[in-house]
């Protein structure tokens, strides 16, 4: 997307100014979105986000830059400006590009590239629209949405690295809302990976959307959460969020690093519950979360987290790396040429066990099925977590008795992790987007349904 | 200016291929720089710089519209970005109600006042993001300062359509932020604040190390209360979140789209009869000040709610054709992005209680809220969110409050409320000014 003897003057330039390491981030993003409502195609919108980002690193300091005015002087301005409170004798001197070919394990056949296929995905969302309102007449409202984009990089750095890759991601949800009088409550069915929009013909639209309207009316009929200290089982597949807060971020070098992790000084130790095993693994095949190299241009792989409750790894950049002296792991990610990399997630789950759904459910007196999570965020440094229950019932003498709303679950990542006591065996995945240090980046969470012994559930009963 | 003068020349060209494709239209050109630090272990960590700009255009052809960015300036990438723009628009719906203004003629802002001149040297605010770090580290109790920096962001937006619209407006926000981390045996606590301006020199460091740790001493012993009913009173930075979250009651786009449960409560009690809120995008003690939207229609304060009937909502141009209304100045569109609404600095008016009457008798004043992006249905108004603070009685904070969570249906809890302060404070972001609000009868679960 440049020409290396740009990057190989602007990295030259760095050095000169006596920086340890360089690395240039050139990114070509190609975007096409499409809304539905009501029936109808509402709005549709592309672009090409196009830009570089230059980072200089001065023993563990980060000095980053980036621009979209792609020309040599531009960005040696930039690396002239970054340095100049550091700028020294050079201490290495650049090597050759060595241009690696990065095998495509994630290959995808309907590229943006190809043809942006708006009609066809007009067609599939208006079917899911059709599909959710047809559920029942108290579906009041359908919105559609299909974002595809194919995220074109170029990576060199000083020590001659040279990789291309591109990735293609497709994203299509449908929510529906259900209304009864001024009572109104939303579902929403999300169907995505690191695809091309041959998607569509794996995923049919009228499963969407009638899922999407399950949800909807089920949460319209919902009552009040009782709230307080209670068991609750968490659903397969996306509940995996609760991994992701109480301990993925807590993980991540970004936060070990600055001490700044409850999880920083405890590696080898038991942090979970035995039963509890726990992997980031960027190598699953046409994954939301997955990669073929990292945003730092290295290879990505699979890194067991946590092995019969045992804390074994960390998820490191190649800062984070220098800094705590744990591997890197192809984790270094960024949402996009404006932010510098750092160890972030990529597929996040807890492997399977061997308890039963029902066994879980008739082991509670009183307590929560949280079928289905929405987001959450955590404090790294206390280890405080919160994440949403989007569909919810509430569990009572070892049956599930009726769907409850508005519930958050609030806890801390090392209590929680000692209170799952019953792993499931029914592993699913879920997509999902990720806000951290280095912008929102696609993950997957996921899990078997599981059972915590006690967590503060917050609701309106 | 060159740059403004290079801008235009583009802008022209791109509004000629939109009009010789036989379309209407309008462009957003968005340009900034920004400058960032952030401290560690009493050296300066990270350091970054940028420079960027993005073409971003909206065609309306046979009543369709479509709209396409580009990150490239060159005439090919601006030429495909206007096909882009043609080519959506096609597979779009119709809908008459959407159309270019005929505003014409040169709008512009006072630059001096939205992105005055900063003589503040680079090495000032180095020495700026390293005095927070290092201040912050040395008080007590304090383990580190994971999360600090100073930031410097400036840009121009121009606003240019086929109907002869020229509209530019320059704009520059300082902020500092510290977040540390306090231990103390096993209780720890994470918590931070942060300072905005149009200067640097007016960010007062001492303010944000001095507040960040005695919230942080604050909060540390902190425990759940029993779970029940309290009376709830939100700082300003949680009440202004809050509302934020929520805020799509006001738009008349959400409304049309049949998602806004306020879309047939126009003239309606919405809220206790003591509200008041309004719109004001010409307070020019905010950071989102501003004169006209996006489209070029000129701002002024919209009354929302008046005395708890819900007044107007929120309008576009098209919002406003579609009702049957005039605009209110709430068109909204980024250079990526569709024509929508949104409010500019949301203002709670004050209200006749004074200070000691808001905090009369026992109430949970709440100074942390999480979850805030996941633990609310602006379609239901139900939420349910982490919350911190404090256990008061008759204005004095008794106890620290951590680990529980408040809940409940925002807009029932809008007619629950207990009484209205007759202070208005900005938030840190100064982007909305309200008076603190006291609400009665608030679900916490600890």
């Amino acid at each position: 997307m440049i020409e290396s003897r740009t990057a190989r003057s602007v990295i030259d330039h760095a050095v000169s100014l006596g920086a340890d390491f360089v690395d240039l981030f050139v990114e070509r993003n190609q975007v096409n979105e499409i809304s539905t409502l009501s029936g109808e195609v509402q709005d549709i919108g592309s672009g090409i986000d196009f830009g570089i980002g230059v980072r200089l690193v001065y023993g563990t300091r980060v000095l980053y830059g980036f621009t979209n005015r792609t020309g040599a002087q531009e960005l040696e301005r930039i690396v002239s400006d970054l340095a100049a409170k550091d700028r020294r004798d050079p201490a290495t001197s650049a090597r050759s590009f060595d241009y690696r070919d990065v095998p495509d394990v994630h290959r995808a056949r309907r590229t943006l590239a190809r043809d942006p296929e708006t009609e066809n995905k007009a067609t599939w969302l208006l079917a899911a629209d059709r599909s959710a309102r047809a559920a029942s007449n108290l579906v009041a409202q359908a919105r559609g949405s299909c974002a595809q984009r194919e995220q074109a990089v170029e990576i060199f750095n000083s020590e001659g690295l040279h990789v291309r890759d591109t990735r293609h991601y497709v994203r299509a949800r449908l929510t529906a809302i259900a209304a009864d009088g001024s009572e109104q409550a939303t579902g929403t069915a999300t169907e995505g990976g690191l695809k091309g929009w041959e998607i569509a013909e794996a995923v049919d639209p009228e499963e969407t959307g009638a899922e999407a309207a399950r949800q909807a009316l089920v949460n319209l009929s919902a009552r009040p959460c009782p709230s307080g200290r209670l068991p609750v089982v968490i659903g397969s597949g996306f509940g995996g969020v609760i991994f992701h807060e109480a301990c993925g971020h807590l993980l991540e070098t970004t936060s070990v690093a600055k001490k700044a992790s409850v999880f920083h000084d405890r590696m080898g130790d038991m942090i979970a519950n035995p039963v509890v095993s726990a992997v980031d693994d960027g190598t699953l095949v046409r994954e939301w979360g997955s990669i073929n190299v990292d945003d730092e241009g290295m290879a990505t792989e699979r890194t067991q987290l946590i092995r019969d409750g045992r804390l074994v790894g960390f998820l490191a950049d190649r800062i984070g790396s220098e800094q705590t002296g744990y591997p890197r792991t192809g984790s270094g990610r960024r949402q996009s040429y404006a932010f510098a990399p750092a160890s972030r997630m990529r597929n996040t789950f807890i492997e399977p066990g061997e308890d039963r759904f029902e066994d879980m459910i008739a082991s509670i007196g009183r307590g929560i099925y949280a079928a289905r999570m929405g987001g959450g965020s955590v404090q790294p440094g206390t280890g405080e977590f919160n994440f949403a229950v989007t569909e919810g019932y509430f569990v009572e003498d070892g049956r599930v008795r009726y769907p409850v709303k508005a519930a958050t679950l609030i806890s801390t990542g090392p209590d929680v992790l000692k209170r799952i006591s019953m792993v499931g065996n029914d592993s699913a995945l879920a997509t999902g987007m990720c806000g951290s240090v280095s912008g929102a980046v696609p993950v997957t969470v996921g899990q078997p349904t599981l059972k915590v012994d006690e967590i503060l559930v917050g609701g309106n009963a | 200016m060159p740059v403004c003068e290079a801008v235009r020349a583009r802008a022209e060209r791109v509004l000629d291929l939109v009009a010789g494709a036989g379309a209407s239209g309008d462009l957003i050109v968005s340009e900034g720089t920004s400058l960032s630090f952030k401290a560690r272990d009493g050296e300066l960590e990270e350091h970054k710089v940028s420079s960027s700009r993005i073409f971003g255009v909206r065609v309306l052809k046979d009543d369709r519209a479509g709209i396409a960015y580009s990150e490239a300036s060159d005439g090919e990438a601006l030429r495909s970005m206007v096909a882009q723009a043609i080519t959506n628009a096609s597979f779009a719906r119709s809908d008459p109600d959407e159309r270019i203004l005929d505003h014409d003629g040169i709008l512009a802002t006072d630059d001096a006042l939205l992105c005055p001149t900063d003589d503040t040297s680079l090495e000032e605010k180095i020495d700026a993001a390293l005095a927070i770090e290092r201040r912050l580290a040395a008080r007590a109790k304090v383990k580190n300062v994971p999360y600090n920096g100073v930031l410097d962001v400036a840009g121009d937006r121009h606003v240019f359509s086929t109907a002869g619209l020229r509209a530019h407006s320059r704009s520059r926000v300082c902020s500092a932020w510290a977040y540390a981390l306090l231990e103390d045996g096993d209780r720890n606590v994470l918590d931070g604040t942060s300072r905005a301006a149009r200067r640097f020199a007016e960010l007062d460091i001492d303010a944000i190390v001095d507040e960040t740790h005695a919230r942080c001493l604050a909060l540390i012993d902190g425990e759940a209360v029993p779970s029940r009913r309290y009376d709830v009173a939100f700082d300003i930075e949680c009440q202004s979140a809050l509302f934020g979250v929520f805020a799509m009651m006001f738009s008349a786009k959400a409304a049309r789209d049949g998602v806004n449960p306020m879309r047939d409560k126009v003239g309606e009690a919405v809220a206790d009869g003591a509200l008041n809120v309004c719109d004001s995008p010409r307070r020019s003690d905010g950071l989102r000040y501003t004169l006209f939207d996006d489209e070029g229609t000129a701002t002024k304060t919209v009354r929302l709610i008046d005395a708890g009937r819900l007044a107007t909502l929120a309008h576009s141009s098209a919002t406003a054709a579609h009702f049957g209304l005039d605009p209110t100045g709430h068109g909204v569109r980024s250079p990526r992005g569709p024509l929508g609404v949104g409010v500019h600095q949301l203002n709670i008016e004050a209200g006749r209680e004074s200070e000691t009457a808001l905090a009369s008798g026992e109430y949970l004043e709440i100074v942390d809220l999480t979850g805030l992006h996941s633990g609310a249905n602006p379609v239901s108004g139900d939420f349910s969110f982490g919350a911190a603070g404090f256990l008061c009685r008759d204005g004095e904070r008794r106890r620290p409050v951590r680990n529980v969570t408040v809940a409940g249906n925002f807009y029932e809890m809008l007619k629950r409320i207990a009484a209205i302060g007759d202070v208005e404070r900005w938030n840190a972001a100064r982007s909305s000014l309200m008076a603190r609000i006291r609400f009665a009868d608030v679900a916490i679960s600890g």
